[in-house]
């Protein structure tokens, strides 16, 4: 989630939009300040040569020195009284306008230089008063300037008070951007949601609980790992110390201390393959459990049957009589190998601990919405204490008679886990061992 | 030499228990933390070879009571948990050395020898005294340089005399590091092994204390 590369930063785009507009709208306001101002110079410019026309209108205009209409800076005003019979009574000088005009505003064009133009008549004379309008122009665009310059000073100031703000508002994202960009790979602690503006802050809610699901994941993930890693060590040691036995039989030539410790390291290699695929078993139940699979009906009576069927010679290789007690049809939702798997490590578990010539029953019965998977066994059975620790990983119980990988019963309980199983343990009353037994709720 | 190997797993139990007799221990096993305790506070070994993931009561757990009895036995840690705090834990509770399964065997036994010679108090790896050499590492016995065939129990009854000259030992207690409890124990075993390593090298070198034991006298 790259912030710039994509073009998409929130920053850039309001610094951009909100400047532009700055811009814009200061250049608009320039302008119409300008003209404006421009428009006013007029005004008060045709004003000024009415003003100074009505006041000549009266007086002796032979008395008046040209010079006193002349600011000296090109800014003078031209101006020609006729009396009433026409003749000229003054004439300013370098005046090259025309002997007659309109009366009022005019403007007049002589010999390439342009002039407005007021005139006024009584019954004495007329007067004529004109401005050079190249001059007059610019001394208006210099009024229309000074007017107008502020503005240009600023916008400035506002793009920077704007880009300001907007950095202030942003800093929260920004350091929020900087806590993530610094943090360890593994890092998956909360982010501080204190001072995120109202629009972040559920986002950054939303980020801490997603944090808070991986790194659970993960460390379920670290420790399963730690642990069939501590697990494995056993059964490599005994593998090892097998070789090393066997590399000294062969040594020393015994036949039957030889065979003896064949026969060891073959057991010593299944221990370790079964423990392998144990792990491997209840890795892949859990990651099914988080893939969600949608759930079909499983007949749990023929379940039952091909897993009897399958640990079948196990059962009489030691003498166990294994049976069904109970066969009510009962058909469940759920996952049909997964079943089939929770039931096979259950049937496992019954024959291993059992005694030879011991008992297991299956049993299957349902009562209303709740349908009943029970296996029991005539084996030791597990004391009341052990009972919720046998259901963790690698937990064995002490003294058992039979070592098995410690997995058994926490593949059994993730299972039943991704049913909405309950997973009961309990002694069997009829056959002294354990019984497990299982309650989904029955597909109606 | 009498070796306690406390080990909850019967695969790596057997063959180890295997592996130790033949090279001559008197090993007793036990597979859980309060029978090896027990064990521990009835006899004294020569050294223990302790796992620490033990059903019961933790292996951690019965080295720091070895080390409150003030027992001094060399303890050799043979564990699964590799971690370093792991490992501190483990000496800190008083181990001698600590092995990480899944260890190399014959490391573990050069690391068992070189326990109880350092708890001997000897430097070199062979037991001299008088002329005599017995190397642990090797099972090669020599009197002036020439190779002695030497049976298993003389072995046994000779190598923990020559280990510590001028100590003097019971019977009771030549016994004990001689054989385990499996072991069936006839009353004069130590007088008949004491009398056949007498004829292989020589009368002089175990002296009998008459009513009190045997020693091999300081040089």
């Amino acid at each position: 989630m790259s912030l710039g590369a994509s073009g998409h930063s929130l920053k850039g785009r309001l610094l951009a939009f909100l400047l532009a507009a700055v811009l814009l709208v200061t250049l608009m306001l320039a302008a119409t300040s300008y003209r404006g101002a421009l428009r006013e110079a007029d005004a008060m410019f045709d004003h000024y040569l009415q003003q100074t026309a009505n006041s000549l209108r009266g007086a002796a205009p032979l008395g008046i020195a040209p010079e006193a209409f002349d600011s000296g800076d090109g800014f003078e005003l031209y101006i020609q009284i006729w009396g009433p019979d026409g003749v000229q009574l003054y004439r300013s000088a370098r005046s090259a306008l025309p002997p007659r005009a309109v009366l009022g505003f005019s403007d007049v064009r002589v010999e390439g230089s342009r002039y407005r133009v007021y005139s006024v008549q009584n019954r004495f004379q007329t007067v004529q008063i004109a401005q050079d309008m190249d001059a007059r122009e610019a001394r208006a665009r210099a009024m229309a300037w000074r007017a107008t310059w502020p503005l240009a000073l600023m916008a400035p100031l506002l793009m920077l008070a704007v880009a300001w703000v907007i950095r202030r508002s942003l800093a929260p994202v920004q350091r929020m951007r900087r806590q993530v960009a610094s943090r360890a790979a593994d890092d998956l602690s909360p982010l501080e949601t204190q001072g995120l503006p109202d629009e972040v802050r559920p986002l950054v809610q939303e980020l801490n609980l997603l944090f808070d699901r991986v790194q659970r994941a993960f460390e379920a993930q670290k420790s399963f790992v730690a642990d069939a890693a501590h697990e494995l060590r056993s059964p490599l040691t005994a593998l090892k110390l097998q070789a090393h036995a066997l590399g000294r039989a062969d040594r020393t030539g015994d036949e039957a201390t030889r065979e003896a410790a064949v026969q060891r390291l073959n057991q010593g290699i299944d221990r370790a393959i079964a423990l392998v695929e144990q792990m491997l078993v209840l890795a892949r139940q859990e990651a099914q459990a988080g893939q969600g699979q949608p759930a079909q009906p499983v007949d749990l009576q023929a379940l039952v049957r091909d897993g009897i069927t399958a640990v079948l010679p196990q059962a009489q290789a030691r003498g166990i009589d294994l049976g069904v007690l109970e066969g009510d049809p009962v058909v469940v939702p759920g996952h049909p190998d997964s079943l089939a798997v929770l039931l096979r490590n259950l049937l496992d578990n019954a024959i291993k601990y059992s005694p030879a010539q011991g008992q297991v029953d299956v049993g299957l019965h349902q009562q209303g919405s709740v349908a009943s998977l029970v296996v029991e066994d005539s084996g030791p059975g597990i004391p009341e204490a052990e009972r919720t620790r046998v259901l963790d990983r690698f937990y064995r119980v002490p003294d058992a008679p039979a070592r098995g990988s410690g997995l058994g019963l926490a593949i059994v309980k993730t299972i039943a886990d991704q049913h909405g199983a309950t997973l009961l343990l309990g002694a069997s009353e009829r056959l002294g061992g354990l019984r497990v037994e299982l309650q989904f709720r029955a597909a109606t | 030499m009498r070796l306690l190997l406390v080990e909850d797993d019967p695969m790596i139990g057997e063959t180890l228990l295997d592996v130790l007799r033949a090279e001559h221990y008197a090993v007793d096993w036990v597979k859980d933390g309060e029978v090896a305790d027990m064990a521990l506070r009835a006899q004294q070994y020569d050294l223990v070879l302790l796992d620490l993931g033990l059903p019961r009561r933790d292996g951690l757990e019965v080295l720091r009571q070895l080390r409150a009895r003030r027992q001094q036995m060399p303890v050799l840690v043979a564990t699964a948990r590799d971690a370093v705090e792991d490992r501190v834990a483990g000496l800190d509770a008083g181990a001698d050395d600590y092995v990480l399964k899944p260890y190399d065997i014959d490391e573990l036994l050069a690391r068992i020898r070189a326990l109880i010679r350092r708890h001997a108090g000897a430097i070199e790896p062979v037991f001299s005294h008088h002329g005599v050499a017995l190397n642990p590492a090797t099972r090669e016995a020599t009197r002036d340089g020439v190779p002695v065939s030497l049976s298993a129990r003389e072995w046994a009854v000779l190598e923990p005399l020559l280990a510590r000259p001028g100590v003097l030992f019971s019977r009771a207690q030549l016994e004990e590091k001689m054989f385990s409890w499996k072991d069936e124990v006839s009353s004069n075993a130590v007088e008949v092994y004491i009398h056949g390593v007498r004829k292989k090298l020589g009368s002089e070198l175990i002296q009998t204390v008459r009513g009190l034991g045997y020693m091999v006298p300081k040089e």
